[in-house]
């Protein structure tokens, strides 16, 4: 075996580590460490003089382990990594002690800090002196993307690839392209017809020559990894195979059921009706009530299903902005009917919607607030020779008093929840859901669009319920990061990945079902479990799970993390 | 028996128990008529069990004079460590045979408790004792006719290599009398022996490997049961009918003959060297397998594991990384 030649590196990070920590006390305790040839301290080690010393260093003293004691990982393991690169060294040959944020930053004992320092690196240097050296690889990306869901979003993420001359596969479940989108009428705020909006697109999508649409098809489960995925697909006719680099996924929403909320009556009071049969009515240009009637008390109830915490948590963000839509036309359609909002909370944002707020309160229309904690308006029949087909009853929450409404039709403003399926097609692309099983993004942040699977992306209400503006700004957004990964040609893809060791797995296949990346699967020749390494994320999830140890996740081997706690804990000793 | 064997000076075994329950060496009398094998080739030079020889017999012994010991049992007192460094240096090859030298075994399982805990136990609370006076044993005691002794009970449970350098482990509960001889004839035929420290007499792979029931990656536990409370249809893997069966944390070696008897293995091989503690992997693997989201219910669902430590950690507690249950000590 090679002789391990370790060399340690004490950042002082100007005053921020050396105020708190003795450094130059820690460089020469940390040379007593067996295997350490070298150790320094340096006022900023990410600097070019701090790399270029850690370079000469290599080369001079041919270490062939390096440990920084600095900031954490999160910031400078890459530098550090290329720098190591530059000097001949694998990158993997490293690595790094956090004594910035865990120790300096957060401690007021220069003693005890200093002490903690001393361990952190000793675990560094133990589990370093584990380290193997890894390749890193790369796959050539396939030019074409698979969409799923041809809603507003993904006809917009489709015709945006596929006028930058890539192929573009369109799969959408229903028989028609549009979703929930194709069933509105007019829009908030500007009240512009929807169907003048969509219907180019749709034949843009439709005579695209780059773009192949699969309406209501079958298709098999994806297979393979970024840049590479593969599935089969049938719609009425023989079955084709795709092959595809991206997947953006625009699954889309669907509008929660109000049977489950008693107060409201859906499904047995017939004129109480739903946001999409609102929109129905309207797109048909007449609103009547079930015998027929126009209504002349109208109320409209906001967070049907939403910010409760019955029913769904989050609030479904666009039902305040259609309510005002649906009174808006309402008034114009029927001036003299009496029009009530019943909101809990209005939440108009948005370029307009604000100024569509405030021009609709001059319309004649009446504003009730009531608090969804102390409970729910409660819409029943009225009495025979009542007015009305029916009476609300509720608390008023500004004025405080109990107050009845008459009512001839109530639109309920369902709150938008995911699809039914949403955790098939997270389990098809290897994504994630959130507890209201939304799909989860990269990072809420900074990485709205992409996902944990590289390659996957999430555009639309399938992410989170929001308006057609932001639904399309995703759809472009994720696009622009498809195109970019195909320009590349050539991906970088996990090093650190999980390694089954044939000769130790006995088959018992544990790993399959944990893996969220569906990248093991079962040889049956051999009886053992094969990783994909092209699909692995290295996420260790296997390894854990892994009775007998035959999983092996590269870079987080159980030798390695041992050593480490080990050095940890026995600072004051040799522990190697 | 071949002449080559026949002609060679007799090998000089041992064998010895340190805290055991006495079936590793009736494990090596189940060797029925093969016994006249073993004894055409060695000469037993210690057996307590079987021989009347003296610990000052052995003490007398030359260093290195008996070429083969199987030391069975824990270490659990000053006397098994006593015997586990003489037998050491008296001996070339020492064996840690059975479960509770390998790895502790089913004494280990008493550092879930100390001394002390211990001997109030079983001195005073136990349901069969009566002690007013508060006896208990101590190492030494002076009577008319001189001082008495008894060997130290120590507070921890040690397996055979936590106190002296071991060359071979051969695991079972006991271990299965077929591999002892294998073993056994390999050091007698001069076969070539794997590397000092290696377990002998079982394999690299977990027990599912030869297991022969049906399994699938479909492991999902909503309730978790015991043999007594399922049909078993003698045919689906243990853990897919939500019984606990160690065998994907246990070497094979044994035959598999609990699983061939329809009982889950218990892990009395042990686990494969790739595993550091047979217990926390299984724990790990079967927390993968209960089908539950939902924080309630997964405490629920893992309350029904009856004994889990004496279940996960049956023969390998000191052996393991976790070695014991922590114990406050008042400072
Ligand atoms: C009543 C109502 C009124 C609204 N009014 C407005 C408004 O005035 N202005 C505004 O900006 N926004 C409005 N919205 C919001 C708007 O509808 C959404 O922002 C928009 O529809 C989101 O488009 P999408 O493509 O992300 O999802 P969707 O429109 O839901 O489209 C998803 C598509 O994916 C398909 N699909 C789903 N699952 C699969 C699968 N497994 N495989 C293949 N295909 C699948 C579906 O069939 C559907 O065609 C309103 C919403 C509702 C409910
Ligand atoms: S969990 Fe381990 S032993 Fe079991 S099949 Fe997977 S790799 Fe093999
Ligand atoms: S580390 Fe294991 S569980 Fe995680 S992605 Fe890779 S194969 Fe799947
Ligand atoms: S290993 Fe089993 S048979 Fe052998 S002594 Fe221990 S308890 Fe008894
Ligand atoms: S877990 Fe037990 S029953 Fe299931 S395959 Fe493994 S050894 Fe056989
Ligand atoms: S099946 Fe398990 S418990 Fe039974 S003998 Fe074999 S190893 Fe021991």
């Amino acid at each position: 075996m090679e002789e391990k030649r370790i060399g340690v590196y004490i950042c002082w990070c100007g005053s921020n580590i050396a105020k708190m920590i003795d450094v130059g006390r820690i460089a020469k305790e940390t040379q007593k460490f067996s295997n350490v040839v070298m150790a320094r301290d340096y006022k900023y080690m990410c600097s070019d003089p701090g790399q270029e010393t850690l370079i000469s260093d290599i080369k001079k003293y041919k270490l062939n382990r390096i440990v920084v004691a600095a900031c954490s990982p999160r910031l400078h393991e890459p530098t550090f990594r290329k720098a190591l690169e530059q000097a001949g060294m694998n990158p993997y040959l490293f690595q790094m002690a956090n004594i910035r944020e865990q120790d300096s930053w957060v401690h007021i004992d220069r003693e005890y800090a200093t002490l903690k320092a001393l361990s952190l690196i000793k675990a560094a240097v133990s589990r370093v002196y584990h380290h193997k050296p890894l390749e890193k690889r790369s796959v050539e990306v396939n030019p074409a993307t698979l969409i799923i869901g041809g809603g507003i979003s993904g006809i917009s993420a489709a015709l945006e690839i596929a006028n930058a001359g890539k192929q573009v596969y369109l799969v959408e479940k229903s028989d028609a392209l549009g979703g929930i989108t194709a069933r509105l009428d007019l829009s908030f705020p500007f009240l512009e017809s929807v169907r003048q909006m969509l219907k180019p697109k749709i034949q843009q999508v439709q005579a695209h020559k780059l773009i192949d649409v699969f309406l209501n098809p079958t298709f098999e489960d994806i297979t393979g990894y970024v840049g590479n995925f593969k599935s089969k697909i049938r719609q009425n006719g023989p079955e084709k195979e795709l092959l595809f680099g991206n997947i953006i996924v625009a699954t889309g929403l669907q509008a929660f059921n109000p049977e489950v909320i008693p107060e409201y009556g859906y499904g047995k009071l017939p004129d109480v009706i739903t946001s999409l049969e609102m929109e129905e009515m309207l797109m048909r240009g007449n609103v009547i009530t079930s015998n027929g009637k126009e209504p002349e008390n109208i109320a409209i109830i906001h967070c049907v299903g939403s910010r409760n915490s019955k029913y769904h948590p989050y609030c479904s963000r666009t039902c305040c902005s259609t309510a005002l839509k649906y009174a808006n036309q309402l008034r114009s359609m029927l001036p003299d009917s009496n029009i009530y909002e019943l909101y809990a909370d209005m939440r108009t944002f948005g370029k307009g919607c604000e100024e569509f707020y405030s021009d609709s309160s001059r319309r004649k229309i009446l504003f009730l607030m009531f608090d969804q904690e102390e409970g729910l308006p409660n819409i029943s029949k009225a009495p025979q020779n009542d007015s009305s087909e029916m009476i609300i009853n509720m608390h008023e929450k500004l004025s405080g008093e109990e107050i009845e409404i008459p009512a001839d039709m109530v639109i309920l403003m369902t709150a938008m929840e995911a699809q039914n399926d949403a955790k098939d097609i997270a389990r098809l692309t290897g994504i994630s859901l959130c507890s209201n099983d939304f799909y989860i993004e990269k990072h809420p942040k900074l990485d709205p669009v992409a996902t944990t699977t590289d390659g996957v992306y999430i555009v639309g209400t399938c992410q989170s319920p929001k308006d057609i503006v932001e639904s399309i700004a995703q759809a472009k957004a994720a696009a622009a990061r498809v195109l970019a990964s195909i320009a590349v040609v050539n991906m970088e893809v996990e090093v650190t990945t999980a390694h089954v060791n044939e000769d130790v797995c006995c088959g018992c296949q544990t790993c399959i079902m944990v893996c969220p990346y569906t990248a093991i699967h079962f040889d049956e020749e051999k009886k053992v479990s094969v990783v994909n390494e092209a699909l692995c994320k290295g996420c260790g999830t296997c390894g854990s799970t892994c009775p007998t140890g035959a999983i092996e996740s590269r870079h987080f081997t159980d030798i390695q993390i041992l050593s480490q706690i080990e050095g940890l804990l026995k600072s004051e000793k040799e522990s190697i | 028996m071949s002449k080559e064997t026949k002609n060679k000076p007799k090998l000089k075994l041992a064998i010895y128990w340190g805290a055991a329950c006495g079936g590793c060496c009736i494990s090596v009398l189940d060797v029925h008529e093969k016994l006249f094998d073993v004894v055409a080739v060695a000469d037993l030079v210690f057996w307590p069990i079987a021989l009347d020889v003296k610990y000052a017999d052995v003490e007398a012994m030359e260093n290195g004079f008996i070429d083969v010991t199987l030391y069975n049992g824990a270490v659990r007192n000053s006397e098994n460590e006593h015997m586990a460094k003489l037998l050491r240096q008296k001996s070339k090859i020492l064996i840690a045979y059975g479960s509770c030298a390998h790895l502790g075994g089913i004494p280990g399982l008493a550092n879930f408790h100390n001394k002390e805990e211990i001997f109030e136990r079983v001195y005073h609370t136990s349901e069969s004792t009566v002690n007013k006076e508060r006896v208990e044993p101590v190492t030494s005691y002076k009577v008319a006719e001189g001082t008495l002794s008894l060997p130290e009970f120590f507070n921890d449970v040690r397996a055979l290599d936590q106190v002296v350098d071991v060359d071979y482990y051969l695991p079972g509960c006991p271990p299965q009398t077929e591999r002892f001889v294998e073993v056994f004839m390999a050091i007698v035929t001069n076969a070539s022996l794997p590397p000092n420290g290696s377990v002998v007499g079982a394999t690299e792979k977990a027990q599912c490997d030869e297991c022969q029931r049906k399994k699938t990656d479909n492991k999902r536990i909503k309730q978790f049961k015991r043999l007594v409370e399922v049909i078993d249809d003698g045919e689906t893997c243990f853990l897919e009918q939500g019984i606990i069966c160690m065998g994907p944390a246990t070497r094979s070696g044994c035959g598999y003959r609990c699983i061939e008897g329809n009982s889950p293995c218990q892990g009395c091989y042990g686990p494969p060297s790739t595993s550091p503690d047979p217990g926390a992997k299984m724990m790990s693997a079967i927390a993968t397998m209960i089908d539950s989201n939902d924080p309630d219910e997964i405490i629920k669902i893992v309350e029904q594991i009856e004994d889990p430590a004496g279940t996960f950690y049956r023969f390998s507690l000191p052996g393991s990384i976790l070695r014991r249950k922590l114990i406050e000590t008042q400072t």
